[in-house]
């Protein structure tokens, strides 16, 4: 088997994810705001804010229950640990067995559930609202990506992130199937709608009109507050990381320190694209009604179903 | 005195003692005469005692050497049919599952019922005792049934004296009409058993099991696939398969609530163990895979009920109903990898193992499935004795009146929603990857049919994660809505013990499920007779749960759930320090922000509000109904008060039940009409009835 991934290697990367996260909402602002002709906050802006967060006290609803003040922290922790499965600077199975791509799945899943209980413990219109909206959205698109997921686990005959990576190899848009196609195109019709973007949901406001992932963290302030987007932005970066394992090209760098740095660089440019794409889609796309959502993500669940057709029959 | 073999004499001294506690904890309702509350108490404690006999001769048999058969004979009481008991893998493991929740709701039943019913009479005290523990007993005995009589005694002793249990808690006689529908759909599903029992012991001249077997070896290929959807039929009513489930959400919440609980987790596995007895065993064909014909169908009767349960569970919002829908999809999740099983059974190269995992998973669902709806059932009995209310609208802010209840129900509802780290997601997980090593084996048609099957699965997972976000959301947080829900106190430690059972095995199922695969050996092997199940699954070390989707040998999806948890501890611990923050100050509370309104319970968000998007987006489904009436003063811009009412009927109630009932009012209104009322006319009748039964008889014999 190539490209073992020892476990050091696997926890530097989820480390990397969680830093490089803030980074990757920043880069999709700045350059949201250079398309909108605005000069815009700096790409580290969300550092900026994350740290105030941190040094600020907690104001909490007097309705929450006891799970209130432990939710930013499962959240965070399971969004993190969903890191833990994506390959970051080098493809290949982990030396110690962790999970593949639907416990990646299963572990958004768990913090979207949290988070949403979370919103539903203050007692608020806006959590609830939030609350359902989200869980509306997520039961149609989890099913979608799973079956992208399939797609390609079909042809590899794994569901593990780093084997299916390998599995991929170098071979890049020439050698891809028309499968393949079909499966990227799905997967970018869902993206905005994991990363909680336009046009399914809008980071950019707290209006009750508009808002989904936003409408949870309304009741959450300080350091809770400070968890809970830090969870958004490893959210983000793990789901682009799970699209750049499932249909970028990844080479064999070798795993010294030139080797392992390279891998990283690839992996940022792999990132650095989808991130455009995400700007680009928001710049140039209205928010959609919540109940024509389901009509855009019925897109992606055709694209989806002809993918794994095209690989099974 | 004769020494026996040391299984043996496992066998018997545990069925022994299980029978002298069962039948002691029945007659333990005697009592009554004295003391209610001494009979519940002894009767419970007879049954706690039988529960961990059946766990102990379960493990005994599981661990022991697998694909042995143990037989206990046992005393003639009719004179044409010898009765015994059989425990082989498949009956050991069943007799476990059902002796894990007994345990639970044994300890947790005399105190729900005081709480519950305080004013309750001993007469009804000791009913309820008799029937729990003739229940209990019953379902032990038709999972270790040697012959097709004991099978059929214990059913039906099983299925009334679950009725009994359905009816006595009767304030308004909803629950007597619940327990009618019930006993109708149940015997309608017991007739078609009998039949398929008689048409072999017919053949076979015997009733025991191995002489069913014998003759079903000379079927035709016609006759058996008959037979089978015949017992597919009857144990789909008893399963609450859609559509045959109509009964199910009306009796389970009727039942007390740890009853409840063991009618949910356990009487519907007592009929997949008969699908798994009559699929695999007794009908299976000597050699050569099955029918195509029965994997198939059990593979979409499967796929359908695990969605159609989940959407209907949505949009309850009566707690003990919403979660007997969910039975309803639990148990299409465990007939999908029964199916799936049945399609792969004895197929070439890498099929057996793969039809080892497909089988794995559905027996580990239904484990699974005991554990965390068994505390679901309890959580909600918790709620419901202390509150006596069932409609969650009612309920909330429960969660800090009882933290333990509100946190137990809480596990339960991550490991009901497939979320990891949890004993949910681990058999799902099992089921995904048998799902996809099946597509990657057929192509075609099939392959993408149960391509589309695994699609179905992930949705029910998402939206089972929705209706437990409301279910518990809206029950236990927020404001309490209701002057009961205001006073509610946390439940008594005996019920809160019960539910910490349960809820520990859905951890230890989630954390380290290889250890449980030990346990899986003898019924997979006993099924299969291929590899076991720790052969297949845990092949590298009992940390990792690892499958092949292709052939033996090529790249393993390898998963740790241990390893993931351990992570997810560690994280916790380092993101507990950052969410305390720079100054770790206090938390300042204020009211929740309402827009500059003072807050009041009318503020939260309800269940039905909550599942509102979700009944738009599968309005096809529903068919919703919805009036609203306006009362105006005299312009149509004064509106003085709005009256809503909003109902979702069940489709298959209105498409294949509804329509039957008619067409039976209308041919009895036709046969009405023609009626003459002379008696002669009827004699001729049923002479003529009976001719025409002759020859047909006549006919068939010639």
């Amino acid at each position: 088997m190539t490209g073992e991934r020892p476990l050091d290697l696997v926890l530097l990367e989820m480390a990397l994810l969680v830093l490089l996260g803030p980074l990757v909402t920043g880069t999709i602002q700045k350059l949201k705001a250079r398309l909108q002709c605005r000069q815009g906050a700096g790409v580290l802006q969300p550092y900026r804010d994350l740290a105030k967060l941190f040094r600020k006290g907690t104001v909490q609803a007097d309705t929450a229950s006891g799970f209130f003040r432990t939710i930013p922290v499962l959240v965070l922790a399971a969004t993190v640990a969903a890191g833990a499965l994506v390959p970051v600077v080098q493809a290949g199975p982990p030396a110690i067995p962790f999970g593949d791509a639907l416990l990646l799945l299963g572990l958004l899943a768990l913090a979207r559930f949290l988070t949403a209980i979370g919103a539903l413990d203050t007692g608020g219109a806006f959590g609830g609202m939030g609350a359902s909206r989200e869980m509306t959205i997520a039961p149609l698109v989890e099913p979608v990506l799973m079956m992208v997921v399939f797609s390609t686990a079909v042809a590899a005959g794994t569901t593990e992130l780093g084997a299916l990576a390998a599995h991929r190899g170098s071979s890049w848009i020439l050698d891809w199937h028309a499968a393949d196609f079909l499966g990227f195109a799905a997967m970018l019709v869902l993206l905005p709608s994991e990363t909680g973007r336009i046009p399914v949901d809008n980071p950019d406001t707290h209006l009750e009109l508009t808002m989904l992932h936003e409408g949870m963290l309304l009741e959450h302030s300080g350091p809770g507050l400070g968890c809970m987007l830090l969870a958004s932005h490893t959210r983000q970066i793990v789901t682009l990381g799970l699209v750049s394992a499932l249909f970028f090209p990844v080479a064999a760098y070798g795993t010294d320190v030139t080797g392992l740095l390279l891998g990283a660089a690839a992996f940022a440019a792999k990132i650095l694209v989808l991130a455009i794409y995400l700007a680009l889609v928001e710049s140039s796309y209205a928010k959609l009604r919540l109940f024509r959502v389901p009509q855009y993500l019925a897109i992606g669940f055709v694209c989806a179903l002809t993918a794994l057709a095209l690989r099974i029959l | 005195m004769i020494s026996l073999p040391p299984d043996q004499e496992l066998l018997l001294t545990g069925t022994l003692l299980m029978a002298a506690c069962y039948g002691a904890g029945a007659l333990s309702s005697l009592l009554a005469l004295w003391s209610g509350r001494l009979a519940l108490g002894t009767g419970h404690l007879a049954a706690l005692a039988g529960a961990v006999a059946g766990l102990g001769v379960s493990l005994g048999v599981l661990l022991g050497d697998p694909g042995r058969t143990l037989t206990q004979p046992l005393p003639d009481l009719f004179p044409f049919a010898r009765l015994s008991l059989a425990v082989d893998g498949l009956s050991a493991y069943f007799l476990l599952v059902i002796s894990v929740v007994a345990v639970a709701a044994a300890i947790y039943g005399p105190a729900y019922l005081r709480a519950h019913s305080p004013d309750a009479g001993a007469a009804r005290q000791g009913a309820q005792v008799f029937a729990l523990n003739a229940f209990l007993g019953c379902m032990v005995f038709v999972c270790s049934a040697g012959d097709a009589l004991t099978f059929l005694l214990c059913w039906e002793g099983m299925t009334l004296a679950s009725y009994v249990l359905v009816v006595t808690d009767d304030r308004d006689g909803k629950n007597a009409r619940a327990g009618l529908l019930y006993l109708v759909m149940t015997h309608g599903g017991t007739a078609l058993l009998l039949v398929g029992f008689l048409v072999l012991t017919e053949r076979a001249g015997a009733f025991d099991f191995a002489a069913l077997r014998a003759a079903a070896g000379g079927l035709d290929g016609a006759t058996r696939t008959t037979l089978f959807f015949l017992a597919l039929a009857g144990f789909a009513t008893k399963a609450g398969v859609v559509p045959l489930h109509v009964w199910l959400p009306r009796a389970h919440p009727a039942a007390p609530s740890h009853v409840s609980a063991l009618m949910s987790g356990v009487m519907l596995k007592a009929a997949i163990y008969g699908m798994l007895r009559f699929g695999f065993d007794l009908l299976a064909p000597v050699a050569g895979p099955l029918p195509a014909s029965w994997g198939w169908t059990v593979l979409v009767a499967g796929t359908i009920s695990a969605v159609l349960g989940v959407l209907y569970a949505l949009q309850q919002h009566d707690l003990k109903r919403l979660l007997a829908f969910h039975s309803v999809e639990n148990i299409g999740i465990i007939l999908i990898g029964v199916g799936l099983a049945m399609i792969l059974w004895r197929a070439e190269g890498a099929g057996g193992a793969l039809a080892t995992v497909a089988l794995t998973a559905a027996l580990l669902h239904t484990v699974n499935h005991a554990a965390f709806k068994g505390l679901l059932f309890l959580g909600a009995g918790s709620v419901l004795c202390r509150t006596h209310i069932r409609n969650i609208e009612e309920l909330g802010g429960l969660a800090r009146r009882m933290p333990w209840t509100a946190g137990l129900f809480l596990l339960g509802a991550i490991a009901i929603s497939a979320l990891p780290p949890l004993n949910g997601f681990v058999s799902e997980w099992l089921t995904f990857q048998a799902l996809l090593g099946g597509a990657s084996r057929f192509h075609g048609a099939a392959g993408l049919g149960i391509v589309f099957s695994a699609a179905m699965l992930a949705l029910t997972g998402g939206l089972a994660a929705a209706c437990f976000a409301k279910a518990f959301g809206v029950t236990f947080l927020g404001r309490a809505r209701t002057p009961q829900a205001e006073r509610a106190t946390e439940a008594p430690p005996s019920m809160i013990a019960g539910m910490v059972w349960l809820g520990a095995l859905c951890v230890a199922l989630g954390v380290a499920p290889g250890y449980a695969m030990r346990l899986l050996d003898a019924p997979t092997v006993a099924l299969l007779g291929g590899p076991g199940a720790s052969a297949v699954v845990t092949a590298q070390g009992p940390l990792v749960l690892s499958t092949a989707l292709t052939l033996p040998g090529t790249d393993a999806t390898a998963i740790s759930m241990t390893m993931v948890a351990a992570l997810l501890i560690a994280l916790t611990a380092m993101a507990w320090v950052l969410r305390r923050g720079a100054w770790n100050a206090a938390p300042r509370t204020v009211p929740t922000w309402t827009c500059g309104m003072s807050p009041t319970a009318r503020f939260d968000y309800t269940a039905t509000a909550f599942a509102k998007p979700l009944r738009f987006v599968f309005a096809a489904l529903y068919r919703p109904r919805r009036e609203v009436t306006r009362e105006t003063a005299g312009t149509p811009y004064v509106v003085r008060r709005i009256h809503y009412a909003g109902e979702i009927v069940d489709l298959s109630e209105t498409q294949i039940y509804h329509r039957v009932e008619r067409g039976i009012s209308r041919l009895s209104r036709a046969i009405r009409g023609r009626s003459t009322g002379r008696i002669y006319g009827y004699i001729g009748f049923v002479l003529g009835a009976l001719f025409v039964a002759l020859l047909l008889f006549g006919v068939g014999q010639g």
